[in-house]
């Protein structure tokens, strides 16, 4: 029974990893892409980060590439921790090395220049990790302020997917038909949430679903480990359930009838069945409690492995809220917590 | 269609591992129980192998049917039987005796009754087929006897000094405990 037990626990295990892995395996060889945060030469590093993100989420939008969320990409910081300046990422060795670190198939890196008072340069590269290639360079001119830039940076975003820029946005500097950037403040001023830390994000997540929180950061193995564990506790949960619900069912069908019966004989026979069925829930409940206690700690370990594994954001890290970072001076690991 | 293909997988997993992480959530009661039910020959303090009436008491109104079994208690295999029951004749009268189940084989027991002035004697016999030539072994009903209620009291069921069971061998058996009952008429 125990053999049978640990071969379905065992398909049904492979059976979910085995969905994973056909399914990394298509990601690996298509069209992830990252997208660096440009360099400001002369402009304000929030409109910096603002366009960059505008571009990321239109590229998104046209559901050409796969693009990697902000909060991943900025992870680079932990292989390259210079302050502020990885975008001046801009050969082709380093864009290839930081594109094979991020696991992605694609890395755009570029940078934008205000060449006058209201003229602008934006620049960008398109890399291709699996061919180790600069497959193509970009360069666009706005004679506008944020709004024209934000133009522009669409009608890039076009071109890096390789789609012809539609006619609203070839206009140039006629706005009315697309979203400006104050449109864009004002709506979400009403709609968006705080931004939640990475961190935070992954820790929600694998609190949600076990591993998952550690997936989403790109540590897929540990995080297929906690999910797996989690799952074969589950199934084990799962079996021993079925068996304690029989028990059960048997216990109460049994003393029910041992209650109410009259005759000697019958209720002779009903009270070793009645002691039997007792002993068997009592058993596969003590099971499910052991399971339970195991589970919930490996839960919890899974949370805070996650959180610990999970990059730091840059306006997170140590500026507000709480974070957990090692100190080089001192040699430990701090908490660091701020408001 | 991939992708909606991705999506029924997705949800399918997230069910499935939904289900167990609700399991690992919670476990669940545990079997409590008291085994006290008064007809349960191992709450009756009787040594076996043992006679006992069952109901031990029962009470009922004037004029009214009531039954009474002859219980044996983990007897062993027998072929025949002789029971010397005593009740106040006056309180109560004997309608009839229906054998049990314990005598009953391939073939219905055989019996005799002989009700004379407050002493009841039963003869049962096992009438022997292909299988066995006595009975099977256990806790069982041997008889049933009907009375019916003729005046008002208390009156006491007794297994008299003649009562004995015999083996196919027509040999004795022991009985440890002999067990007695209550009729009360009200």
């Amino acid at each position: 029974m125990l053999v049978i037990r640990g071969i379905i626990i065992l398909h049904l295990v492979s059976f979910c990893l085995a969905t994973e892995t056909t399914r990394s395996v298509s990601m690996k060889t298509g069209n992830q892409l990252a997208v660096l945060e440009f360099e400001g030469w002369s402009i304000s590093e929030p409109l910096t980060k603002f366009l960059t993100e505008e571009f990321r989420e239109t590229i998104r939008e046209l559901e050409i590439f796969q693009v990697q969320d902000q909060g991943l990409t900025n992870e680079i910081n932990i292989f390259y921790p210079r302050k502020k300046n990885y975008w001046a990422c801009w050969s082709e060795d380093c864009a290839i090395d930081l594109g094979k670190r991020l696991k992605v198939n694609y890395v755009i890196a570029g940078n934008i220049q205000k060449k006058d008072l209201d003229e602008f340069l934006i620049s960008g590269r398109l890399f291709s990790i699996d061919m180790e290639t600069l497959i193509d360079e970009f360069t666009m001119n706005s004679s506008g302020i944020t709004d024209s830039l934000l133009l522009e940076m669409k009608k890039m975003a076009y071109n890096v997917s390789g789609l012809p820029v539609p006619d609203t946005l070839s206009v140039g500097t006629d706005t009315s038909e697309v979203a400006i950037t104050g449109d864009i403040k004002r709506k979400r001023q009403w709609f968006k949430l705080p931004p939640i830390p990475t961190k935070i994000k992954a820790l929600m997540m694998s609190t949600a679903i076990p591993g998952s929180g550690q997936i989403w950061v790109q540590r897929k193995y540990p995080g297929y480990g906690f999910l797996g564990t989690e799952a074969t506790l589950g199934m084990a949960a799962l079996i021993s359930y079925y068996n304690y619900n029989k028990a059960w069912g048997g216990f109460e069908e049994n003393y029910s009838s041992y209650q109410n019966g009259t005759d000697p004989h019958i209720l002779e026979e009903l009270r070793p069945k009645v002691i039997q069925y007792a002993q068997e829930s009592r058993r596969y409940n003590s099971f499910m409690k052991s399971i339970r206690g195991v589970a919930a700690s490996i839960w919890i370990v899974n949370m805070v492995h996650a959180y610990l594994v999970a990059p730091s954001d840059d306006y997170f890290d140590g500026e507000y809220f709480f974070d957990l970072e090692y100190n080089p001076n001192v040699n430990q690991l701090q908490f660091n917590f701020n408001f | 269609m991939l992708t909606s293909y991705n999506s029924i997988l997705t949800f399918n997993k997230i069910k499935l591992f939904g289900l167990c992480f609700i399991l690992l959530a919670f476990s669940c009661e545990d079997a409590d129980y008291d085994l006290d039910n008064p007809y349960d020959p191992t709450n009756m303090d009787l040594d076996p192998p043992a006679l006992f009436f069952h109901p031990p008491e029962v009470s009922t109104n004037l004029g009214e049917s009531i039954s009474v079994e002859v219980y044996g208690l983990k007897l062993d295999s027998s072929a025949g039987a002789h029971f010397d029951i005593r009740y106040d004749w006056g309180s109560v009268t004997v309608d009839s005796v229906v054998p049990g189940p314990f005598f009953t084989g391939l073939n219905d027991p055989m019996e005799i009754i002989v009700d004379e002035q407050g002493i009841l004697d039963v003869f049962i016999y096992f009438l022997p087929d292909v299988n066995s030539d006595q009975s099977q072994s256990g806790t069982w009903s041997i008889a049933t006897v009907y009375f019916s209620t003729i005046s008002r009291g208390e009156s006491e069921l007794l297994f008299g000094p003649n009562t004995t069971i015999r083996d196919a061998n027509n040999e004795r058996l022991t009985i440890n405990e002999y067990g007695s009952g209550y009729i009360n008429v009200e």
